[in-house]
């Protein structure tokens, strides 16, 4: 009873979905005062102190506003796609190492089924823009139907050749494997985390990939026709997807939470916070691609030099042994 | 391609890519933009009627505020126009810090155009640089004039107010930090990947479309297409000066930024040039408050900053209140241009071409003559003003 109980806990608090949802808000906040120093800008500065409550603010005033729904709409999924896009970004976090070096939830090849989910997300943002039926939803849910076939594959083979490296389909054996071979796989597989970093931030949505939303071509794209609670869910969601994709990297390329000295948990907080800093480091320096030049760009570079990788990891194998 | 893929993707009046009220139906096919239409007169404000109603020194004020951003290039028309209608000999004092104003000007709206073009094609970092230092030529006008937006520095027979050695010499240390930040967004727009990856071959004007339908600005001199104001038709003193007019051939996005990088150096040559030549004299001659022209009608043309802008005041000799002012703004001429640019180009890049040809809709929308859905071609001779302005008169009783 009371291993359940923990259990319970470490899914819905610590370090589950409450704790996720705060460090959500943190490196948002994060995010935004690293983009704004870069950009010759302050940033959050007014709500708590140096502005680090303005995401939770945003939050809590973005859920108080009134929610409209289209008439043209498709309700049921209108409504509950920002529901399961939380849901979703949620559960697939728990599979990655936090708290000890075992993740809440593992078995072996849930690398496959986190990797699925994460394609379920865009599933979610698709089906999201095209519930809304409006023009620019539709606009924006066909791109991001699109920019997945940009970079869905490049993503899942530069993740899965970090697999062959540690020699299992398992995310927490991938951060274990990290430890016994005393190296992080990014110096082994330099070619592989460029690859992976640029797909996650085209995943991401983010600058220079956020065709889908485009603010200044469709006004949003799938988000446009949202508001109030559901708008605020996605806001969390996409929030929840930077913690997901930070801790992806850096269990798979930093090491995971190993490290000396501190406990797991504390590693897990600097390497993640690494990892959103280079996110947000590429969100500053570049201007938006368009969709045409994203899906060129996935397939001539990106989906070739994760094979490469690939193939230059099989044959070091073969000759190492 | 069928007719039924093809479905109507309305922008505007109200979108986030428009900074005034204007409205574009794109025929959209998938991400492809096939046709456009586009529908004005969203910001008539009804000021070339108000004009009439007011006395000739009244008008400056109002005029000024035509558009925010070319402020200064309005009152400066409006003060030419004045000046050949009063007869009045303008002090070579006057016009040259008439020119200096009217180059700051190009220096502040070009950078504003340059920022909102990374903000545009989604590099909010080069918006933010760019904007930043733009405060830089903001805070010179407001040394020179005391005003930020609208310096009201331009009145028939010369300036408000007077240049000394001090501002002088602060308006040069400003215009050295312009140069060398203007040198490296040269390098951004020129070189970085991917920027260019958005400018280049997006947006193509080719020379012999821009010269049918009457593009101006940069826009023209961005396809190849040699018009300039300061150099056709010299005013103020820029006959005095030596500038290059700045031509491009690519006709893409990619040279309209680059026309309007180097417009901005070439714009502190010229401020620099002022400085150096500023003659000694009066700074204005003394002008009645409630002048009172012969029966006379003037038209007078400034190189904008978004092209040619052409005013005709006409006095009918008998009131203090002009007959008739008439204004057309480069937007108008810009508008055409665009949908020709915008066609067989993807929707990502609207947002991108638009303001490639700095839309200033407010500028625009006095006018009440001209049907842009036509597409209609015409030449703006003395003779069609005069009879645009008679039937204007006549219509509105």
């Amino acid at each position: 009873m009371d291993n359940i109980l923990w259990i319970l806990f470490q899914a819905l608090v610590f370090p589950g979905a409450l704790f996720l949802i705060l460090l959500a808000f943190f490196y948002d906040w994060f995010d935004r005062k690293i983009v704004a120093r870069m950009q010759n800008r302050v940033g959050p500065l007014v709500a708590g102190r140096i502005g680090i409550l303005q995401p939770f603010y945003d939050f809590v005033k973005l859920v108080a506003k009134e929610d409209i729904t289209p008439a043209a709409a498709v309700r049921p999924l209108f409504t509950t796609m920002p529901v399961m896009a939380v849901a979703i970004a949620v559960f697939s976090i728990l599979f990655v190492p936090m708290l000890s070096h075992e993740a809440l939830l593992h078995f072996e090849g849930d690398m496959v089924l986190v990797m699925t989910l994460n394609t379920f997300f865009s599933i979610i943002v698709f089906m999201a823009g095209w519930a809304a039926m409006g023009r620019f939803g539709s606009v924006g849910a066909e791109r991001a139907a699109t920019q997945l076939m940009g970079y869905e594959i490049p993503e899942f083979i530069s993740a899965f050749s970090v697999c062959l490296l540690a020699g299992s389909l398992s995310i927490t054996a991938v951060n274990n494997a990290q430890a016994q071979v005393g190296i992080p796989f990014i110096l082994l597989q330099p070619l592989g985390f460029v690859v992976f970093l640029v797909s996650l931030q085209a995943e991401l949505e983010k600058v220079p990939f956020d065709i889908p939303e485009a603010k200044t071509e469709i006004v949003g794209g799938w988000l446009a026709e949202y508001s109030g609670k559901k708008l605020a869910f996605f806001k969390l969601a996409e929030e929840l997807r930077v913690v997901f994709g930070a801790a992806l990297m850096a269990t798979l390329f930093f090491g995971g939470n190993h490290g000396p000295l501190l406990p797991p948990i504390a590693w897990f907080l600097i390497k993640t916070t690494i990892a959103v800093f280079i996110i947000s480091t590429f969100r500053a320096v570049a201007a938006r691609f368009r969709i045409d030049q994203v899906l060129k760009g996935g397939w001539k570079w990106l989906t070739p030099l994760a094979l490469l990788q690939v193939l230059i990891t099989y044959l070091v194998f073969l000759v190492v042994g | 391609m069928s007719a039924h893929n093809i479905f109507d993707l309305i922008v505007g009046p109200q979108h986030p890519m428009l900074k005034e009220p204007e409205r574009f139906v794109f025929k959209v096919e998938g991400e492809y933009v096939v046709d456009v239409e586009p529908r004005i007169g969203y910001a008539h404000r009804g000021i070339e009627k108000a004009a009439e109603n007011r006395t000739f020194l009244q008008i400056l004020p109002l005029v000024e505020r035509v558009c925010g951003i070319c402020s200064n290039s309005h009152t400066l028309c409006y003060t030419l126009a004045l000046d050949e209608l009063l007869d009045l000999e303008v002090p070579p004092r006057a016009q040259y810090i008439r020119t200096l104003v009217a180059e700051l000007e190009r220096i502040h709206s070009h950078m504003l155009c340059l920022g909102v073009m990374g903000h545009e094609m989604g590099f909010d970092s080069l918006f933010m640089y760019m904007w930043r230092d733009r405060e830089i030529v903001m805070d010179l006008l407001e040394l020179i004039s005391g005003n930020r937006v609208n310096y009201a520095m331009n009145i028939p027979g010369g300036v408000r107010r007077d240049l000394n050695s001090e501002t002088m010499d602060k308006i040069r240390k400003g215009l050295e930090i312009l140069e060398k930040r203007n040198k490296y967004y040269k390098k951004v727009f020129s070189e970085d990947p991917t920027v260019l990856k958005r400018c280049a071959d997006v947006g193509v004007l080719k020379e012999s479309v821009a010269k049918s339908l009457n593009a101006v600005g940069p826009t023209a001199r961005a396809s190849n297409y040699k018009t300039d104001v300061r150099k056709d038709d010299p005013y103020v003193a820029y006959d005095e000066m030596d500038f290059q007019m700045i031509v491009y051939d690519t006709c893409d996005v990619y040279a309209r930024n680059l026309v309007r990088v180097d417009e901005i150096i070439e714009a502190i040559n010229i401020c620099k040039q002022v400085l150096d030549k500023l003659p000694q004299g009066d700074y204005k001659v003394k002008v009645p408050p409630f002048p009172k022209p012969p029966e006379k009608e003037v038209i007078s043309r400034v190189e904008a900053l978004r092209g040619e802008l052409i005013y005709y005041v006409k006095a009918d000799g008998k009131s203090i209140k002009p007959y008739r002012v008439k204004i057309r703004t480069p937007t108008l001429l810009n508008i055409m241009p665009f949908c020709e640019m915008v066609k067989g180009n993807y929707i990502a890049d609207i947002p991108v071409v638009l303001e490639s040809i700095d839309p200033c809709f407010c500028c625009e929308d006095r006018l009440a003559f001209v049907d842009v859905r036509t597409g209609k071609r015409w030449v703006w001779s003395l003779e069609q003003i005069r009879y645009l302005a008679e039937k204007g008169r006549l219509e509105r009783g």
